[in-house]
């Protein structure tokens, strides 16, 4: 389930700004305020095509607390579950969706005397809208992204008018996340949000470097395919056949299971389901090493099976 | 005892941090009590300034304020600060290391010594150094103020509010702080 009503948006603009990302600029379809959203907000579409459907949060990057639209970047993503596909193929200016209100569980830090950016690749989007508060507060900042060479200019294109404080990186080898995380005042915070390779890189620097995990945060979009298995819900006995290509979440929605959810991406708790047999590929960042290592406790929004079933507290 | 009451644990370096520096108020316990602190500072009345880097005497808590004032504006992350004292020494360490940025996670106190309280006077802003009991003419104002369990981490201080303001000259048993 997707907290409170839908918001019916109309498409205003599909715009690509490389051959594999979009940007949409969605507007309320009855011309209604949108609810306002904070930095580090995202949205979930509902998308739905040919008997399938899928949920998908996409931060916004729109600035933050504009009611008339809200914007998002849209990788797409090949042999994924689909929905980044129906987006890019499918949907063209003037189609409605619905979405979800604004949800932000990557809000800045108040306490933070200086915020440390860094994404990678179209995992920067989060990240977007901190600039323009951080600015408009005087606080400190700088903005590092890991990118490929051919979308260096992409990304140039749209951080550089966040100021001097701006770094492009080609390549992970070109960032020497020891030495940034090292040089930094008492004080800072670290936001990461990329790839998993990346986010590893950077807590793993930062741990090195000394800085407390309440000062670093980390939040992913992880794509959640894997092979196939089976979920048994342990209360009907009902059998649910999960895709490869599908969520775990997203196999229990399909099947009109009433399934708790919110941020879709492993960070936030809300989707925890006890297991009562199986093993969990656990690939979500809320568990701690002792629950994960239990294993009676899985994340269904990107966590998987290693064993054919998972017999779920359901 | 109140919630706002801190409670204190003995000081050793947290395996999390990279950098360790040892603030204590008084005279330095034995080195042993030591290990694992890359450098201790100490504020031993009458001791003369000394360099060393290990082991820093300052002549006044003052005058260790102000070197440690000094010190943070320019640390990084990975630092941690681990204060020894009075209560309303370490709490006074605290505030300057958050008003240098840091959080909870990287600052370690320690009360050590007698239970002897810091208390604000609420009605004319004065604290009162040292006081052992419960009941204490304020330093200020000379009201008698009765000392709260309330302990406020921004001003170091217990709270003390006048004990016979219902009616004057009624006052409680004073009793000494158990800890």
């Amino acid at each position: 389930m997707i907290h409170g009503d839908p918001i019916i948006a109309r498409i205003r603009e599909s715009r690509p700004l490389s051959p594999t990302l979009k940007r949409l600029v969605l507007e309320p379809a009855d011309g209604a305020p949108l609810p306002p959203a904070a930095p580090g907000a995202h949205v979930t579409l509902r998308l739905k095509s040919a008997g399938r459907a899928w949920n998908n949060a996409y931060s916004l990057v729109s600035e933050p607390g504009r009611r008339d639209r809200y914007e998002i970047i849209v990788r797409r993503v090949h042999a994924s579950r689909g929905g980044s596909a129906h987006i890019h193929d499918t949907l063209a200016p003037g189609d409605l969706i619905d979405l979800s209100a604004p949800i932000n569980l990557f809000p800045p830090a108040a306490s933070a005397r200086r915020h440390l950016l860094i994404g990678g690749g179209v995992g920067v989007t989060p990240l977007m809208s901190f600039p323009p508060l951080l600015r408009a507060l005087r606080a400190p900042f700088e903005l590092h992204q890991v990118c490929s060479a051919a979308e260096r200019g992409v990304f140039e294109a749209l951080l550089s008018p966040h100021g001097p404080d701006v770094h492009i990186h080609v390549g992970r080898g070109a960032i020497d996340l020891p030495g940034i995380l090292e040089r930094q005042p008492l004080g800072t915070h670290v936001f990461v949000c990329g790839p998993e390779a990346l986010m590893e890189a950077v807590t793993g620097a930062a741990a090195a470097a000394g800085w407390p995990a309440s000062s670093v945060h980390q939040e992913s979009f992880a794509a959640a395919s894997g092979a196939p298995f089976t979920a048994v819900l342990a209360r009907s006995g009902r059998r649910i056949a999960v895709a490869g290509n599908q969520s775990l979440l997203e196999a229990l929605e399909a099947a009109g299971v009433d399934a708790p959810s919110l941020c879709r991406g492993g960070a936030c708790g809300e989707c925890m389901i006890g297991v009562l047999d199986g093993a969990p590929d656990h690939r979500d960042h809320y568990l701690s090493g002792p629950e994960r290592a239990g294993g009676a406790l899985i994340m269904t929004c990107v966590s998987r099976a290693r064993t054919p079933a998972l017999v779920l507290d359901l | 005892m109140s919630k706002s009451r801190p409670t204190y644990q003995p000081l050793k370096p947290d395996p999390t941090g990279r950098r360790h520096l040892l603030v204590i108020e008084g005279p330095p316990a034995a080195p042993g009590d030591r290990e694992g602190f890359d450098e201790t500072w100490v504020a031993a009345p009458g001791s003369p300034v000394s360099a060393a880097v290990a082991m820093r005497a300052f002549p006044t808590v003052q005058a260790l304020h102000e070197a440690l004032e000094a010190r943070l504006s320019g640390e990084t992350m990975g630092f941690r600060l681990y204060a020894e004292g009075s209560e309303a020494f370490v709490w006074d360490v605290f505030r300057r290391a958050q008003d240098a940025g840091m959080g909870r996670a990287e600052v370690f106190l320690r009360h050590v010594g007698a239970p002897v309280r810091r208390v604000y006077c609420v009605h004319c802003g004065t604290l009162n150094e040292g006081v052992a009991v419960n009941l204490v003419e304020c330093q200020g104002c000379r009201a008698s103020l009765g000392v709260r369990d309330h302990f406020s981490r921004r001003l170091s201080a217990f709270l003390g509010v006048q004990a016979d303001a219902e009616t004057p000259g009624v006052l409680p048993a004073a009793e000494a702080f158990a800890g």
